[in-house]
């Protein structure tokens, strides 16, 4: 294994508006390391996975998948934005999951985890669908297979979009709190997928509410505030002995709360100051 | 016990003894004058239909299978399908053009739109028809540069490539507002996710935007389908053989003008049910996966 970081955010600065939702963030992320994004909403953690899958575009600073720059290349010494078909391979190499699943409304669930396998990565079709079903059984929802998405729980939904994204065998995931949208009896059955494959090695960057996942499944956590990565460390240095006095405030909003797999006390976190 | 009024209900206050099963339908009297009213007027509008011998059924009848109304139906049926064809692809791409990141482009699709959808399709007939005037002759070669071969514009231009290019011209600008207004309907979680999976922006807009958006458009569309199919017979100013020009053609020989214009209309409305037909069929196949 090189030294090389799958993933490398170097001082991304992204505003929207008048909005500064960026302000130069840094974040390595190695090969197997999960990584997981607290902090409070409008802090920019969002922003930042979709900014890293260039669903956005950054104004500044630089991201590099396996030391390949993301969007942009080197021509006769200036750098240059790629081409749509570049970006889009680039983005075929990572797997993203949203928070409001975004499954493909008209396509069957086998279809939605099929289909870029074959368009994006010129997968024969018997073959990708072997690899569907491989997915979903390992998601538990192989007899799920022809039904439609809108035909699922929000959870199960959920589920399949992940088997959607690890189709193409990315080389790290983003999530963008893939909890948050769920009602809270369905959280876990997303989050027990989440950390069956963080236990088998995958790289992933995830952004979540859920404290007490976030200290569970990382190996290092990152807060971030307006924008900016206030504090970073091993779960233990975070939730424990927090540094700053931000992230002191922010767990100590959460604080009190029983400490288990469980998105209840989310709702009432939003009307609590 | 006995106190109790004669005309109560039995047993009001026992609730096990009411089951609303057993309620009888109420009797509703304007429901009932409201038929009466419909009754009457279709009955006297039948009729109408039956007994005032200007109609003439028996020539309309005679009529309706005669081969130059056959041809005009089929000069019809063509100029519509070639129209809805170029309309719909054009359309799509103009609604692309509008929707394109691309300021210039997205600015003179939506000039197009406006310039086009404001001209009466009729003045655009005439118009076409006399492109001779405006321009003899027809050049190919480059701009502003040397010409390579250019033709007399009168015969480019007959009555069918006339009416080919005004309807598609103005077919385009309505279609292209109702495929827009369909991809805007699609939500953006949709392309978000089919970039997000390594889609390229085609393949996502072909793939998974444009199926999605069809059920929104596939209603709007086929009603415009229809009001085509009937906004064919201005053709019929510019000398075009369609169902309503062969049926004028016909009654300004023999004066039979109603019994004439009943077969132009049987045939209008027989195309149209079919089309609709055609189009709930549309409808129910691009609405599986939705609610």
């Amino acid at each position: 294994m090189s030294d090389t970081p799958v993933l490398r955010v170097r001082d991304v600065r992204k505003r929207f508006g008048d909005h500064v939702a960026l302000d130069g963030v840094s974040l390595d992320v190695h090969e197997g390391e999960v990584v997981t994004v607290i902090g409070p909403s409008g802090s920019g953690k969002s922003t930042l996975a979709r900014c890293v899958h260039q669903l956005e575009s950054i104004d500044g600073g630089a991201m590099y998948l396996d030391g390949e720059l993301l969007g942009y290349e080197f021509h006769r010494g200036h750098l240059r934005p790629l081409p749509d078909r570049r970006v889009a391979a680039q983005r075929g190499r990572m797997g993203m999951v949203f928070q409001q699943f975004n499954l493909f409304a008209h396509w069957s669930v086998l279809r939605n985890v099929i289909e870029a396998q074959v368009l994006v990565h010129g997968r024969r079709p018997e073959e990708a669908r072997r690899e569907a079903l491989r997915l979903l059984e390992r998601v538990g929802l192989a007899d799920k297979a022809d039904a439609h998405p809108r035909m699922l729980s929000g959870g199960q939904q959920q589920r399949v979009a992940i088997a959607r994204a690890l189709a193409t065998n990315p080389r790290i995931m983003l999530f963008d709190e893939p909890t948050s949208a769920l009602d809270p009896e369905l959280v876990d059955e997303v989050l027990s997928v989440v950390l069956d494959l963080a236990r088998g090695g995958m790289t992933m960057i995830i952004v979540t509410h859920e404290m007490s996942f976030a200290r569970e499944v990382a190996d290092r956590c990152v807060f971030m505030e307006k924008g900016q990565i206030v504090e970073t460390g091993t779960p233990e240095e975070i939730f424990d002995n927090p540094a700053s006095p931000r992230l002191r405030a922010f767990l100590s909003r959460y604080s009190g709360r029983p400490a288990q797999l469980s998105g209840e006390h989310l709702l009432e976190e939003e009307i609590t100051p | 016990m006995s106190v109790a009024p004669p005309t109560m209900a039995p047993q009001a206050g026992a609730p096990q003894a009411v089951d609303v099963a057993a309620a009888r339908p109420r009797i509703r009297p304007l429901r009932w004058a409201a038929g009466a009213v419909l009754l009457v007027l279709v009955a006297q509008f039948a009729w109408f239909l039956v007994t005032n011998p200007r109609f003439e059924w028996p020539v309309a009848g005679r009529y309706l299978f005669d081969p130059n109304v056959l041809r005009g139906l089929g000069m019809t049926l063509v100029l519509t399908v070639i129209v809805m064809l170029l309309g719909s692809v054009l359309g799509v791409l103009l609604a692309a053009g509008r929707l394109s990141g691309f300021r210039p482009v997205a600015w003179a699709c939506g000039v197009y739109v406006t310039v086009f959808r404001s001209i009466p399709p009729l003045v655009q007939l005439i118009f076409w028809f006399n492109l001779g005037y405006l321009l003899p002759r027809i050049p190919l070669g480059i701009p502003f540069g040397p010409t390579f071969v250019s033709w007399p514009t009168n015969s480019v231009i007959s009555s069918l490539t006339a009416a080919v290019i005004g309807l598609t011209l103005h077919e385009t600008a309505y279609m292209a507002e109702i495929v827009r207004a369909g991809i805007l309907a699609v939500d953006g979680g949709q392309r978000d996710a089919a970039r997000a999976m390594g889609f390229t922006a085609r393949q996502s807009f072909v793939k998974v935007v444009l199926p999605q958006a069809m059920r929104v458009i596939v209603p709007p569309a086929g009603s415009e389908f229809i009001s085509l199919l009937k906004g064919t017979s201005l053709v019929s100013v510019i000398a075009m053989a369609d169902l309503l020009y062969s049926v004028q053609v016909i009654y300004n020989r023999t004066y039979e003008i109603v019994p004439l214009l009943i077969v132009a209309c049987a045939w209008y409305l027989v195309v149209v049910i079919s089309l609709s037909m055609g189009q709930r069929r549309l409808e129910r196949h691009f609405g599986k996966g939705q609610r």
